[in-house]
């Protein structure tokens, strides 16, 4: 009568550790090297294996809590990646830079960038064509217009660093966040329709120390839903941030219930 | 642009396609729309392993960003069997990189691409929730669960446990077993329930 071979049980106990992802490298190999051989260890493993993998499911956040839940600008983020139509890698570059922080820009970035580069574009198209028809006068003026242009396209790049800047404080909410750095603030809003006819959207501020909303700049989402500002005020004094729908041109106070307030800690 | 032409059109094919192998079928595509929709799916269950090995809302967030990308651009890596397990490995992998600050993988992890079989066996367990997960696991003696939290969860291996926790480590081994073998025995009953 022959009778099952039975490994013995630290080896057994290796295995599970094994399944479990915590064995110390040289150990894993000599494990990854004996189920090959070992029929009883190699099932024990393909027990315990499914179990050690599913456990990472129980990490999942709960959906109903934003603050257990990633930025709402980051899905926005990677899809405008995915979206870009960039060639696809072979997989073998994404595993091999894994420390490599992803350089992706948001979409309102992106689409922000995009306008600031076609104006310049255009700029230099002016230019050229000056040349030929143009006096010298109106070059003077379209270099000057040029001049302040490249010192919007400086200000975006210096909101681009600030909104992605590590050090940044992000105040999440709803379909939109606040994000300091330093004595500058942002309001970033995604998904945001276009207010009514006649109406705007108009950010508000609260300085510390007070209790009136200070009025701030008014403004529209782009064709996607997406709306960046920078804030005049600084971000170190201010205690709270809101965003309300306001007849065009602005009000003193807000005349409706704001769809964000922002307190900043 | 990635996605136009093949891409999941309705709200109401959306409602249907939850099955993650049919999606990852799109994305091999290049199908950005049933990329989105895996993204919201499976978000919170990556952004949730990775913030409890990194305990960083900010790290997390660019492990997230950096597994999501890895879906969209190799999608071969994954080859069928239980997705959310698949993506749960892709993330601990790269956040215990993050966490060991390191550019190349030890061999202590399990590789991310499986032998046929053992995706087989995974499948199995396709419909667990996390909460039937959470109760299975909760349902271990406190001193089987911790070591392999630890194990799983902390990057650690079972020596740096038994340090941790004044255990022998003969003893914090036997308690990663028997405890993988009960949570597996509560996890069948799961399946079945």
């Amino acid at each position: 009568m022959s009778r099952r071979f039975e490994p013995p049980h630290d080896v057994l106990d290796d295995v599970a550790v094994y399944a479990l992802g915590a064995l110390p490298p040289a150990d894993a190999r000599r494990v990854r090297e004996h189920l090959s051989s070992c029929e009883a260890c190699a099932q024990e493993y393909a027990r315990l294996r499914p179990a050690a993998a599913l456990i990472g499911l129980s990490a999942e956040t709960p959906g109903d809590d934003a603050r257990n839940c990633p930025s709402t600008l980051l899905k926005p983020r990677i899809m405008a990646q995915v979206r870009s139509g960039k060639p696809r890698s072979d997989g073998r570059s994404a595993a091999a830079s894994p420390a490599k922080r992803v350089p992706t820009w948001p979409a309102y970035l992106v689409a922000a960038a995009c306008v600031a580069i076609a104006i310049i574009s255009s700029m230099w198209n002016v230019a050229l064509t000056g040349q030929l028809k143009q006096t010298q006068s109106e070059l003077a003026r379209a270099s000057q217009r040029s001049s302040s242009l490249a010192g919007a396209l400086a200000d975006e790049r210096s909101t681009i660093s600030d909104l992605l800047g590590s050090d940044a404080k992000r105040y999440v909410q709803n379909n939109g966040e606040v994000v300091t750095r330093g004595s500058r603030a942002y309001i970033a809003m995604h998904d945001l329709p276009q207010p009514p006819r006649g109406r705007v959207y108009q950010a508000w501020t609260l300085p510390k120390g007070t209790t009136k909303m200070v009025p701030s700049l008014t403004f529209v989402p782009d064709a996607h839903g997406v709306a960046v500002i920078a804030l005049p005020p600084d971000a170190r004094t201010t205690a709270a941030v809101a965003v309300s729908v306001e007849p065009e041109g602005g009000s003193k106070q807000p005349t409706t219930k704001p769809i964000l307030v922002v307190p900043l800690t | 642009m990635a996605g136009r032409g093949h891409g999941l059109r309705n709200a109401k094919r959306r409602e249907v396609t939850d099955d993650a192998d049919v999606l990852m079928a799109l994305v091999r595509e290049q199908d950005a729309d049933a990329f989105e929709l895996l993204y919201d799916t499976h978000h919170r269950l990556v952004y949730g392993v990775a913030l409890r090995i990194l305990g960083d809302a900010g790290a997390a967030e660019d492990v997230t960003q950096a597994v999501f990308l890895k879906v969209w651009n190799s999608p071969n890596l994954f080859r069928g069997g239980n997705f959310a397990a698949w993506i749960v490995r892709v993330t601990r992998n790269r956040a215990l990189d993050v966490l060991r600050g390191r550019a190349v993988r030890n061999e202590t992890e399990l590789p991310e691409a499986l032998p046929e079989n053992e995706d087989m066996e995974e499948a199995a367990f396709a419909r667990l929730d996390a909460e039937r997960v959470r109760r299975a696991l909760a349902s271990l003696p406190s001193e089987q669960r911790e070591p392999i939290e630890l194990g799983f969860f902390g990057g650690i291996t079972h020596e740096e446990i038994a340090r941790r926790s004044n255990t022998p480590l003969g003893t914090i081994k036997t308690r990663i077993r028997s405890g993988l073998r009960k949570l597996r025995a509560a996890l069948d009953e799961a399946v079945t329930a």
